[in-house]
């Protein structure tokens, strides 16, 4: 965090020295919100505190935090993926549709499709300047018309994916106690941190999103980092949709349309900011899990859903603010 | 903000002419070359069809209108959907089996409640320094909540009058496009005036374009924001207003929201808005609001089935704004 924000070079004497503290580690006070709002669900419900309630935490978040890698990827570039939810769909429906052929043709097809959706994305972005918020817009919308046409042809009773995949997505080892999904998200976590922090790649899109005409200027071609980001995003939401389709056990054109805007809340939460520039996997990551304890937790309360969409939304509003005050960044 | 140019006579020529209004003008020949294609493809073309589209556009157009005033200003409402769905769900519950006088009154109040609402929301983002995105997409949430405590189910009424008022009829269909054109135009020219010429609407734009700069020529740049949220709210809620009397019942659908926001969104790229404040105007957002609703019976009257007609429509925003792009590239380069 301390290398990208600017103004904290200086520090300023006249806060009292914990408030900076925090404001250099922005994770303690997000990690303090996940433990409080999990002690809170065991209050609520006290079975909660154990290895399987947690597991389903982490079996509901892993797909969220995939999804959510994409939209981290993105925004540190100034971007945005309004198209993550389709293209899960999209790769659920193909992976569904080619399980008969077994999990390694399946799982490899249904990530190409990611990559083909997200490739178009970034040649709109990057190469002909066209708005993101619009360009994946748009990018949703073809898919959504695209793939209901498909389901009623080609594509018609692909609603099962194999067991390889069910496994993948819903199953857990270790006498049920660690979810498989949890295992490829620590995975994906590793490489998205170590990416954006050691490989020049990372760093171009840091920059990107930092200052465009300066990275141009540079020398960077920003066009190709764009392509091969929104590309890299749309792997990403690929992959979170199989996990998902895993997951549920079958597969629908409504299968990951509710992860969109908690994938982005789940970046703004860690810290990301919506401009570019600035931001963390490792905070995307608690942001997933966070929500992913809210969820559980208005599960519990048996709220309806008014009050749950209620209570979700003050909660992202107040962590924003508490975070946007905590740190002096936004 | 192009009307602050300082130079000579010489630089009002067609040049500048075509830069301001150059894309305003293209939307709506466009949409006049849509309604002439449709009008000779289909086998009449009549008042009904001309009532029929006139209404069931009005409440994308509002939405439009709505979000410009915000974009304008510099932000961004990714709420003006759930606000729709909200200020629908209100209206229904309060509306249903009540006289016209009432309905009126209850039309009013649904208004004043979303502007208040909203220019809390710009109160919050003002002062909590939130991106503006970052804030409604929580509103998003929340205002969807209320819109269902309100209207758990699909249900309520207005009034046939209040029907007649935005649709011609009371019964939600019929041959009289006058009340649906009067009730698309006046907003919108009344909206556009007051963002082009009042003083209010004019620090909006002053706002958006450079907020630093509005500040330091004394304009109150957090009074434009909530302002601007205020407007847009209302028009949301006329957007919601409309369509109960198009369809005569309420409805709270999640989906419903996010669907309108995100149009709303394509309709002021579309219309000439810059997403980065102080550029274009409501006119040509309510231009492009009609444009896309008019794409579908296009579509249908050509024979393309819907599924496949949202796929053209998803590349035609793509392909509008790739030309754009392009047309903005070269005008850098040759800057």
């Amino acid at each position: 965090m301390s290398l990208e924000s600017r103004e904290e070079m200086v520090p300023d004497i006249s806060q009292p020295r914990w408030t900076i503290w925090l404001s250099d580690h922005p994770l303690v006070v997000l990690g303090s919100v996940l433990v409080v709002l999990v002690l809170v669900t065991g209050v609520i419900e006290p079975n909660y505190l154990s290895v399987s309630g947690l597991r389903n935490t982490v079996l509901l978040a892993a797909p969220l935090g995939i999804m959510a890698g994409a939209q981290t990827i993105l925004m540190l570039t100034g971007g945005i993926d309004l198209s993550v939810g389709m293209i899960a769909t999209a790769a659920a429906y193909v992976a569904a549709n080619q399980s008969p052929n077994g999990a390694l043709i399946a799982i490899t097809l249904g990530l190409l499709v990611g990559v083909a959706a997200g490739t178009v994305n970034g040649i709109g972005v990057g190469v002909f300047q066209v708005n993101p918020l619009i360009m994946t817009l748009a990018m949703s919308s073809i898919l959504i018309g695209l793939f209901t046409a498909l389901s009623f042809t080609v594509l018609q009773g692909s609603t099962t994916v194999n067991d390889f995949i069910s496994t993948l997505g819903g199953g857990s080892f270790l006498g049920n106690r660690i979810p498989y999904n949890a295992l490829v998200w620590t995975g994906v976590s590793l490489l998205i941190v170590y990416g954006l922090r050691y490989t020049g790649f990372g760093r171009l899109l840091y920059a990107l999103g930092d200052n465009p005409v300066a990275t141009r200027l540079a020398g960077v071609r920003s066009w190709q980092v764009l392509i091969v980001a929104y590309a890299l995003a749309g792997l990403l939401a690929a992959l979170a949709g199989i996990l998902l389709a895993g997951r549920t056990g079958a597969v629908d054109l409504q299968l990951a349309v509710n992860f969109l805007l908690p994938s982005v809340a789940a970046a703004v939460i860690g810290g990301t900011s919506i401009f570019g520039g600035i931001g963390t996997y490792s905070g995307t990551v608690l942001g997933a899990l966070i929500l992913g304890v809210l969820a559980t937790m208005l599960t519990f309360l048996n709220a309806g859903q008014a009050i749950q969409q209620i209570v979700y939304g003050s909660i992202v509003l107040g962590l924003a603010w508490l975070y946007a005050r905590v740190t002096g960044v936004s | 903000m192009t009307t602050a140019r300082l130079g000579s006579v010489r630089d009002v020529d067609w040049r500048v002419a075509l830069r301001r209004y150059g894309w305003n003008t293209g939307v709506w020949l466009l949409l006049i070359a849509l309604l002439v294609f449709y009008a000779s493809t289909i086998p009449s073309f009549g008042s009904f069809q001309i009532a029929s589209i006139a209404k069931n556009s009005l409440p994308l157009v509002f939405l439009a209108i709505a979000q410009a005033v915000i974009v304008i200003a510099g932000g961004i409402d990714l709420a003006v959907g759930s606000m729709l769905i909200l200020s629908n769900a209100v209206a229904a519950q309060l509306m249903d089996e009540q006289a016209f006088g009432i309905t009126l009154m209850v039309a009013v109040l649904v208004i004043l409640m979303a502007a208040a609402l909203n220019g809390a929301v710009g109160w919050v983002i003002s002062v909590s320094k939130v991106p503006d995105i970052v804030v409604t997409l929580a509103t998003l949430f929340i205002i969807a909540g209320l819109a269902l405590l309100v209207l758990p189910s699909p249900g309520g009424g207005t009034s046939d009058g209040f029907r007649a008022l935005f649709t011609g009829s009371a019964t939600g269909t019929g041959t009289n496009f006058w009340p649906a054109l009067v009730m698309l135009f006046v907003p919108m020219l009344g909206a556009a005036w007051w963002m082009k010429h009042s003083r209010t609407g004019l620090s909006l734009y002053a706002t958006g374009s450079d907020p630093t700069a509005a500040y330091l020529s004394g304009v109150n740049t957090a009074r434009a924001k909530i302002v601007s949220y205020a407007v847009g709210g209302a028009f949301a809620a006329m957007g919601g207003l409309a369509s109960l009397a198009i369809t005569g019942s309420g409805e709270s659908r999640f989906a419903t929201a996010s669907n309108f926001t995100l149009k709303s969104v394509a309709a002021i790229v579309l219309g000439g808005v810059a997403l980065t404040g102080g550029i274009g105007s409501v006119v040509g957002a309510a231009a492009a609001g009609i444009v896309l609703f008019v794409l579908s019976p296009v579509l249908s009257a050509m024979g393309v089935d819907p599924n496949t007609a949202q796929v053209i429509q998803g590349a035609l925003i793509v392909l509008v704004m790739m030309i754009a792009g392009i047309v903005q590239l070269r005008r850098e380069r040759a800057a």
